[in-house]
């Protein structure tokens, strides 16, 4: 296999992961398990190659052809458009971005949003424009993880946040006011790929949407 | 404090290699337009705003850098060429016969934020054919892109060819409120298909038109795919589009580019300005088309002139990006020849220096006087080919690599040098 037949498909750490890996062994094009591809980072499988980033580089890896095919959260892609095509939602990975106060906050709905509201958040870009199109004033702090502690330590009024079960915010004393979202795994492709290595790439991408189409 | 060595994020100076593959890229680009009877003019980097709102989407005019100049007006730099090129057309070359073809090469500025490998300045070469409608000039032109892309040395490469006609006819034919159908367009332009198939879901008319719409990625392919796609739409746009391609295609065929191009008809371009035949060229392995252009009918009548165009621009900086990584790089040409001196050496250096380049050398003077060791070291940091080091009016010692240094008068080197003799 040259690399020219070969289709490189960009799957992220964390949440998604396992998903992933169900999906490619379910497609039949590569059984994978977390462990040997945390140790390589880079597997070769007959037909495809499987390359494992962190989720927010999925995008970057598509849209500069390093990748031909990506699989990410839609949360991931509402923060960095780009130039690839969204073509499946894989109906996995389910999960809502909310806004998120503490328990004793006095805000609720719009009504009750402070003049300037300020919140914390890994999405700043999605969570401006939200909140930019319901014409409020947003201060945006963005932040790399525990997001959940900004409120309880007056850092900020609320949080944007993803959030599956709801669990961890109930853990923080946090309740959800508005969704913000919803998001499940997406398969997106490099623009170019789709035109000059078709064959290949339409051929892994009929596998795949049809094995997520069992799977849900 | 430490000035920026780096430049401004975004923004990137080209090192020797760089700069001459581009510049080569450049003037192979150039002459091929010109051999299609292209002239050259170079438009201004600075354009009034008032004249770049004719020609530009509100995306394009947002990633403008603007200022004021010294009268109050609100001017810009450019983003792209071809609007200055239609006030050209309009203005200054009003009285010049139309069809026109023009070409231009020059950078063009961005304000977006250099994200990983993203640049604000980026350089376009590109071609117009002002006044010249139908196929023959569409074929034209994309036959001129894909020579362009042989001009500049890149060995694989293929043309898509679209029609946005066709995607206007199915945007009339499906049943759809309106504002559904802006939002299938938002979706379409963001290459949202899941946000796509989910609008085109919830509606309870089901033509063939959603079917293809649905399935836009994938219609592409060879002259087949004007059948399969004609079988499937009933409008009368699209069905002109695709006979319109079909002889398009023909054409191509005869210019003898038949077995590079693809007919592409889910290309995606922005419809509000292209009226016609599109294309896109691609590269080997590079995520991004390298050229792209096609007909645009109704920009000409906002500056004033009405006419039918089309034009394609090349990006420069791909180009360049993919010789670099080709298999076998262009490197820098090499110098020919150093010449050293030293005492009364220093005229039949200069008389050398000047012998040499009129016989289409590279030679370097040095300047400043050195012996014999230290001739050398200058000799090969300046990595020429030849060292000819001048010590008196008669006679100068040549040294060239794996051989001995030979004495002879400076003529006769300059004699052997220019015969390819060594």
């Amino acid at each position: 296999m040259t690399r020219d037949d070969q289709v490189s498909i960009a799957i992220p750490t964390g949440a998604l992961l396992n998903g992933a890996l169900s999906l490619l062994a379910a497609s039949g094009l590569a059984r994978l398990t977390a462990e040997e591809l945390g140790r390589q980072l880079l597997l070769e499988r007959g037909e495809v190659r499987v390359i494992l980033v962190r989720p927010s580089d999925v995008p970057a890896y598509v849209d500069h052809g390093a990748a031909d095919l990506g699989i990410v959260g839609k949360d991931i892609l509402w923060e960095t458009p780009g130039s690839h095509y969204e073509l499946v939602d894989l109906r996995f990975g389910d999960c809502r971005l909310v806004l998120a106060v503490p328990d004793s906050s006095t805000v609720d709905g719009p009504d009750t949003w402070p003049p300037l509201m300020r919140v914390a958040t890994k999405y700043p870009r999605t969570s401006s424009a939200w909140f930019e199109a319901r014409g409020q004033a947003v201060e945006v702090v963005r932040l790399h993880g525990s997001v959940e502690l900004a409120p309880q330590v007056g850092l900020v009024d609320g949080i944007v946040d993803l959030t599956a079960t709801g669990r961890t915010l109930r853990e923080n004393k946090l309740r959800i006011t508005a969704v913000l979202g919803s998001s499940t795994a997406r398969l997106i492709a490099n623009q170019a790929s789709l035109k000059t290595r078709s064959a290949a790439v339409q051929s892994v991408l009929s596998r795949l949407r049809e094995a997520s189409g069992r799977a849900g | 404090m430490t000035p920026q060595l780096g430049g401004v994020p975004g923004f990137r100076d080209l090192l020797p290699l760089e700069a001459e593959i581009l510049r080569e890229a450049q003037e192979s680009l150039l002459a091929e337009m010109r051999r299609w009877g292209y002239r050259h003019v170079i438009t201004p980097l600075v354009e009034n705003m008032d004249v770049l709102d004719l020609g530009l989407g509100i995306e394009q005019r947002r990633r403008l850098f603007k200022f004021t100049d010294g009268r109050g007006d609100v001017v810009a730099l450019v983003g792209e060429r071809t609007v200055p090129v239609a006030r050209l057309v309009a203005g200054k070359l009003r009285a010049a016969a139309l069809p026109l073809r023009l070409c231009y090469a020059g950078p063009v500025l961005s304000t977006d934020e250099g994200r990983f490998q993203q640049r604000r300045e980026t350089y376009q070469v590109g071609a117009e054919l002002v006044g010249a409608s139908g196929p023959v000039a569409d074929a034209e032109v994309i036959a001129l892109a894909a020579r362009c892309m042989e001009a500049t040395g890149i060995r694989r490469y293929q043309i898509d060819v679209g029609h946005a006609e066709f995607f206007h006819g199915i945007m009339d034919a499906v049943k759809l409120p309106d504002e559904v159908k802006s939002a299938v367009r938002a979706a379409l332009a963001a290459r949202d298909f899941v946000a796509l198939e989910s609008l085109l879901e919830g509606t309870p008319l089901k033509s063939a038109e959603h079917e293809l719409l649905l399935r836009f990625p994938a219609l592409r392919g060879g002259p087949e795919i004007l059948d399969a796609a004609g079988g499937l739409v009933r409008n009368r746009r699209s069905e002109a589009a695709l006979s319109e391609l079909a002889q398009v295609r023909d054409l191509l065929v005869a210019h003898g580019i038949g077995d590079v191009v693809n007919l592409d008809l889910g290309a995606i371009r922005d419809f509000d300005y292209y009226t016609g035949v599109i294309f896109e060229g691609y590269g080997p392995d590079f995520g991004r088309p390298v050229a792209q252009g096609g007909r645009y009918d109704s920009l000409l009548s906002r500056f004033g002139r009405p006419a039918p165009a089309t034009g394609f621009m090349v990006q420069l900086d791909l180009v360049s990006e993919m010789l670099t990584r080709s298999a076998r790089p262009p490197a820098l040409p090499r110098i020919d020849a150093a010449v050293a001196w030293t005492g009364s050496g220093l005229d039949t250096a200069l008389r050398l220096g000047s012998t040499l380049r009129l016989f289409g050398m590279r030679a370097v003077v040095d300047t400043e006087s050195r012996g014999v060791a230290e001739a050398k070291a200058w000799w090969h940091a300046v990595g020429a080919a030849n060292l000819i080091h001048c010590r008196s009016k008669a006679v100068v010692s040549w040294s060239t690599q794996g051989q001995r240094t030979r004495s002879l008068p400076p003529e006769q080197v300059a004699a052997r040098l220019a015969g390819g003799l060594s």
